[in-house]
């Protein structure tokens, strides 16, 4: 405190007092009276002014230059967005050429690339379904929220395995059904169901019960189907057995989202036939088709056959045909036939067998 | 008379010359322009007390200036160069402001 009051207290420099002092008490002196002195205190003073002027030009001239640099940075982001808007709408207008050029290079009886798309599981499709919410028991320790990776395993026999998943995705296949997912993951002919350790893998991605499995279909009709399949009863003899709940609705409408990542790195599309009636054969794993015999029917044209019992695929014409972004993959073109009908429906799902 | 002359002279230097300021002094400007407020005011309480000396005044702010500026730069090489030209406007801002209370007394005895 005694710093504080030092310099409270001698706010004037003392230099003044002991001039003063010096000079003997004649009088106040304001002004100096000599010349020189006037000259003086006129230099000080100019001094002074110069200073403040410097000090305030000098924030003044800051000031701009950083509105400048902040306006150079919007003018950066403005254009890079511009950039960025334009090459946006380059790839809408490619993507649009892509899809009239597949269109052009089909024959006009085949089907068109974007219900393939749907069809094998890259592109959205919507429709009607049914939905079936599998529950681990309770008391398992795996409820709603708790990460699978943590639980007590599949030792416990209350949760679900994945063998039950394969087995109620299979009977849903056979059941009608024409799109399955899994707590959001499109089943495609590349996905498997399969477990890692103590959870359930979809495609490489754990799941979080409930299982949550949707499937697009005539809604009623898949429900009664799947009911009175394998699949449902061994569905009512878990839950009997073991407490696993199990609820099946059907829905007006559902979405499926497209799969992503379905990458065919060392299947090759076999080369069509050249005869423009006859479909060509299967190109291996990115059909659904993929069944016993490794080949698509060869009979079937423009639309799904109903040859096999059941179509895992979305008909042009069906359910699942209500809205389907177009899907700029080419690989939905590439010479593999417009249905994929033989074979065993409970075979689309890859590894999807018990 | 003279007195006014000077600062009237010094801000049309200041504004008209634009003096290029060092990149090297110009984190003392705000130092020397607290500094110079400092003399401004001692100078005007001291006529006002009736002691004021023109030797005193220039020479007191001159010194203001560069002891300020050697202690931030001093800070500076130290690392603690913003604490510093904080100490230093706090004391130069207290001596302000009380020279500032006494110049009021003596122009309205209150």
């Amino acid at each position: 405190m005694s710093l504080l009051t030092n310099v409270m207290d001698h706010s004037l420099d003392e230099g003044y007092a002991e001039a003063a002092a010096a000079r003997g008490g004649d009088g106040p002196y304001r002004i100096p009276g000599t010349a020189r002195g006037l000259l003086t205190l006129g230099a000080g003073l100019a001094l002074v002014g110069a200073v403040l002027t410097v000090g305030a030009v000098n924030a003044h001239e800051a000031e701009p230059t950083l509105a400048k640099e902040r306006d150079a940075l919007i003018h950066r982001i403005n254009d890079s967005n511009g950039s960025a808007d334009q090459l946006q709408k380059q790839v809408q207008e490619l993507r649009r050429r892509v899809d009239s050029t597949q269109q052009q290079a089909l024959a006009p009886g085949e089907v068109d690339p974007a219900v393939l798309a749907g069809a094998v599981g890259l592109a959205e499709v919507t429709g009607p379904g049914v939905k079936l919410v599998l529950e681990d028991a309770t008391g398992t320790g795996a409820g709603g929220n708790v990460d699978p990776r943590s639980g007590q395993g599949f030792s416990n026999s209350g949760r679900l395995r994945d063998r039950d998943l394969q087995l109620v995705v299979n009977g849903l296949w056979s059941s009608g059904a024409e799109a399955v997912a899994i707590n959001g993951q499109r089943l495609t002919a590349l996905s498997a169901i399969r477990a890692a350790g103590e959870a359930v893998l979809v495609d490489n991605r754990p799941l979080v019960p409930p299982y949550t499995v949707q499937a697009l279909g005539n809604g009623p009709k898949l429900v009664g189907a799947f009911e009175s399949a394998m699949a449902g009863q061994y569905l009512r003899l878990l839950q009997e057995k073991y407490g696993i709940k199990s609820t099946i609705s059907a829905q007006k409408s559902l979405t499926l989202p497209a799969a992503v990542g379905v990458t065919l790195r060392t299947a090759q599309p076999a080369l069509p036939e050249p005869s423009p009636t006859a479909s060509p054969p299967a190109s291996g794993e990115a059909s659904p088709s993929a069944g016993p015999s490794g080949s698509a029917s060869p009979s079937t044209g423009g639309t799904a056959s109903p040859s096999g019992t059941t179509s895992p695929s979305a008909k042009p014409t069906g359910q699942a045909s209500g809205k389907r972004s177009p899907s700029p993959s080419a690989k939905t073109t590439t010479g593999r036939p417009p249905t994929a009908t033989t074979g065993s429906p409970s075979a689309a799902t890859g590894a999807a067998r018990p | 008379m003279i007195a006014v002359l000077g600062l009237v002279i010094g801000v049309v230097v200041g504004l008209f010359v634009q003096p290029e300021v060092p990149d090297a002094v110009v984190p003392y400007l705000p130092i020397a322009v607290v500094a110079a407020l400092d003399a401004v005011f001692g100078g005007v309480r001291a006529m006002l007390d009736g002691i004021f000396n023109d030797k005193v005044f220039i020479v007191s702010f001159l010194s203001n200036v560069v002891v300020a500026a050697l202690i931030v730069f001093l800070g500076d090489q130290l690392g603690v160069g913003s604490q510093l030209s904080t100490g230093v406007v706090v004391v130069l801002g207290i001596r302000i402001f009380s020279n500032a209370a006494a110049i009021r007394r003596h122009v309205f005895r209150a």
